[in-house]
């Protein structure tokens, strides 16, 4: 899985020096280019054409080639789109000439991907062909490229009111895609890189879209399967659309978006394609001092994210592994991955239980993990990750020290137990 | 033919449930959908408080409905369909709860709605996702429960109808279960084979789909037939308000932020020709008491005019 963050309120299209500094500095390697960063406005607030085309055609590819020389890699980019606010005066044309230009750029700079946003139209009749004739038409620029169009999930406006569009549906998307590839490799021939067909158009899955819809992402990952090249990871309050850090918008100590469903379907789908931050209002909030910061934050959620869906690896990585902790967390390991993945036994501080069976572990005295070969992997199965880790180094052991975390389980048990008494808080049912 | 009808709930007492009928009579409505729900509620259901509603016997129950049955019909409304109370399981909640909702109340809400000789049932699908993984294993527990009712609704001519809801995080509310019209047309068809009967239909309610962003008009046309009955009522897309509809408006311009529009095309694509029937019992506790006759007759003038546009 790449990791990448979008350049937009990252990085200024006119002094791009210190925004890519950022963003080099807080560890990304690969950068999302987000080609709206070209729209210029007016002093009326409207878009300026001019001077987007200046933007498109001199500062995009310098910006480009800065970027790369700072060893950032640029794999997806995306077609500009055109804010609501901003439609006024700008004709389904001149989009659809933005979209097909930003192909072109995308091919000439060797991107994996390019993302377009589907076209928006009142008639829901014509928006499939319209869509369908505007994405045919761009695939002669691919023939001869590794370059795929990635097709991403789209809202419909109802009067400030946001509700399904085009391809939010993901059987409609998966239909729509696998249309869209049987025309184009009928066309223009099935394309074969490294012995594997790549086709045409993949999709792209933008989380702040599928929460602004209040969508089930764990059916809409799976449906849409490894159609799913890219995600784009922004966080929202599911009625505004905003573009925040994810674990942002909260309400009563809780995420308003639902990352449980979303890493359960990237970690069914067994996901490896690119992982795109998106925090442009998040970005554009904090204090330009204050950047770095917000960039670091943003990786290290980047990362996070990364390590949850791919969490199964991290356990498929050791032959032999014991767990720290007895209580809930341990029960979430065993009941989803401890058939799979059996640990040796457990262990924990409580002396009360040592001895004791839980899960059918044996809960044994953390000093018994001494005897343990060095590469058998000790997994913390307890909140307090920091403190038991630096309990484990200071026992002086040389196995590996990993973190299990139960908080996107495939499943749960209906009841955990309480703290204090170690018993169901109600009857199983 | 169309019909217009409203819940009880608000409107109908027990003290004088004739008196209720002909409010709403006297309102424009000839339909009413039975709140069996408000007699065992979710907020106490969900703290394990059980009432003893329930523990009467049907013999006692129909004794009770007597006067309601009885006030309905001689305000020519008909009881076109009923709410069983909710949840008719609690992952959380103990054993003796889950028991009484199996064993008491489920079978005592299909005989009260074959009382009434109402054909609706609306029942709410199990909120079990976030336990078991997936929708799709939520819905097999479903399943089950309405495997449970299904022989006794045959006997009875009722139809039990799922109805699209809501779950929630921090607030959000979010797609909850039977948001999926094309899953639910397979599994209605399946479900209705298997008895050779049509025993399970939708409930389609347009405040739940308005919160999770569902395409009215796309989701009803994929239902089609299947559609029995309607939940409708409108809100802000972000709470469960259950406020009359073209009530909110999210921008300047001051159009409806939900989308009616789309509510009467679907509709009128699949010739619905059942009962437009508002969800509408909390407005009545937004106004005053002295304008509750004018609430409801204003509701009854939304009916028309969807009854027109459809």
């Amino acid at each position: 899985m790449n990791v990448g963050c979008s350049i937009k309120k990252v990085i200024d299209i006119e002094r791009p020096g210190q925004g890519i500094r950022d963003l080099k500095n807080a560890g990304f390697q690969s950068a999302f280019f987000d080609l709206s960063v070209a729209f210029a406005k007016n002093s009326n607030g409207q878009l300026d054409r001019d001077r987007t085309e200046k933007y498109l055609n001199d500062n995009i590819p310098t910006l480009f080639s800065k970027i790369n020389e700072c060893g950032i890699a640029v794999d997806v980019m995306k077609a500009p789109y055109i804010e609501q606010r901003l439609r006024k005066k700008v004709t389904p044309d001149y989009l659809k000439e933005l979209a097909l230009k930003s192909v072109e750029i995308g091919v000439r700079s060797h991107c994996k991907f390019l993302v377009i946003l589907p076209f928006d139209t009142d008639s829901s009749n014509s928006l499939y062909d319209y869509n369908k004739n505007v994405m045919l038409d761009a695939v002669e620029h691919l023939v001869g490229t590794n370059t795929m169009i990635l097709v991403e999930n789209r809202y419909k406006n109802i009067n400030g009111h946001f509700v399904r569009g085009f391809c939010s549906d993901e059987t409609e998307a998966v239909g729509f895609i696998d249309e869209l590839n049987r025309i184009a490799d009928d066309q223009y021939g099935k394309r074969i890189e490294n012995g594997e067909y790549l086709p045409y158009f993949g999709f792209c899955m933008n989380v702040g879209t599928c929460n602004l819809c209040a969508q089930n992402m764990y059916d809409f990952a799976v449906t849409l399967g490894k159609r799913i090249k890219a995600v784009v990871l922004r966080d929202c309050n599911g009625s505004q659309d905003t573009a925040m850090l994810p674990f942002t918008s909260v309400n009563a100590m809780a995420s308003q978006t639902d990352w449980l469903n979303l890493i359960r379907g990237l970690r069914a789908i067994h996901f490896d394609g690119e992982l795109l931050m998106d925090f442009a209002d998040t970005a554009s909030a904090f204090s330009p001092i204050l950047k770095p910061q917000v960039m670091s934050l943003a990786k290290a959620t980047a990362d996070y994210f990364k390590w949850q869906i791919e969490i199964e690896r991290l356990l498929d990585k050791y032959s032999s592994r014991v767990l720290f902790g007895a209580g809930n967390m341990c029960r979430n390991y065993m009941k989803n991955y401890g058939e799979k993945y059996p640990p040796l036994f457990t262990c924990d501080n409580n002396k009360n239980v040592w001895g004791q069976t839980f899960e059918g572990l044996e809960i044994k005295n953390p000093e018994s993990l001494k005897e343990l070969p060095d590469d058998t992997a000790i997994f913390i199965c307890n909140i307090y990750y920091r403190e038991i880790e630096e309990q484990l180094r200071s026992m002086g052991l040389n196995n590996p020290v990993e973190y299990f975390n139960d908080e996107y389980m495939p499943s749960f048990h209906f009841k955990r137990i309480d703290a204090v008494t170690r018993k169901l808080d109600k009857e199983e049912n | 033919m169309l019909g217009i009808g409203v819940q009880t709930q608000n409107v109908v007492t027990d003290i004088d449930p004739a008196a209720g009928f002909s409010i709403l009579k006297g309102a424009g409505f000839d339909n009413a959908d039975f709140s069996l729900n408000s007699y065992l509620l979710n907020t106490d259901l969900y703290q394990d408080a059980l009432n003893k509603f329930f523990d009467k016997s049907i013999t006692e129950l129909e004794d009770y409905f007597l006067p309601h049955k009885a006030g309905a019909k001689e305000n020519g409304i008909t009881i076109n369909q009923m709410h069983m109370p909710y949840p008719i399981f609690i992952p959380t909640g103990k054993k003796e709860v889950n028991d009484y909702l199996v064993n008491q109340v489920i079978p005592k809400s299909l005989q009260l709605c074959s009382f009434f000789e109402c054909p609706h049932i609306v029942v709410h699908g199990l909120k079990l996702s976030q336990f078991l993984g997936s929708e799709d294993l939520e819905w097999e527990q479903t399943e089950k429960m309405l495997d449970h009712m299904a022989p006794m609704a045959k006997e009875m001519g009722i139809v039990l109808c799922i109805e699209n809801l809501y779950t929630g995080v921090g607030g959000h509310l979010i797609e909850g279960p039977c948001c999926n019209a094309r899953k639910a047309v397979e599994r209605i068809d399946r479900f209705n084979e298997k008895y050779h009967a049509e025993v399970l239909g939708f409930c389609f309610d347009t405040g739940h789909a308005n919160l999770v962003g569902i395409d009215f008009e796309t989701f009803i046309a994929q239902l089609g037939g299947r559609l029995k009955v309607l939940h409708i009522h409108d809100n802000d897309g972000i709470a469960d308000l259950h406020q009359i509809p073209f009530t909110f408006a999210k921008l300047r311009e001051n159009k409806a932020s939900t989308d009616w529009d789309g509510f009467i095309r679907g509709l009128s694509k699949i010739g619905f020709d059942k009962v437009l029937s508002f969800e509408t019992a909390p407005v009545l506790n937004a106004f005053p008491l002295e304008m509750k006759e004018d609430v409801l007759s204003f509701i009854a003038k939304i009916g028309r005019y969807f009854v027109a546009q459809v």
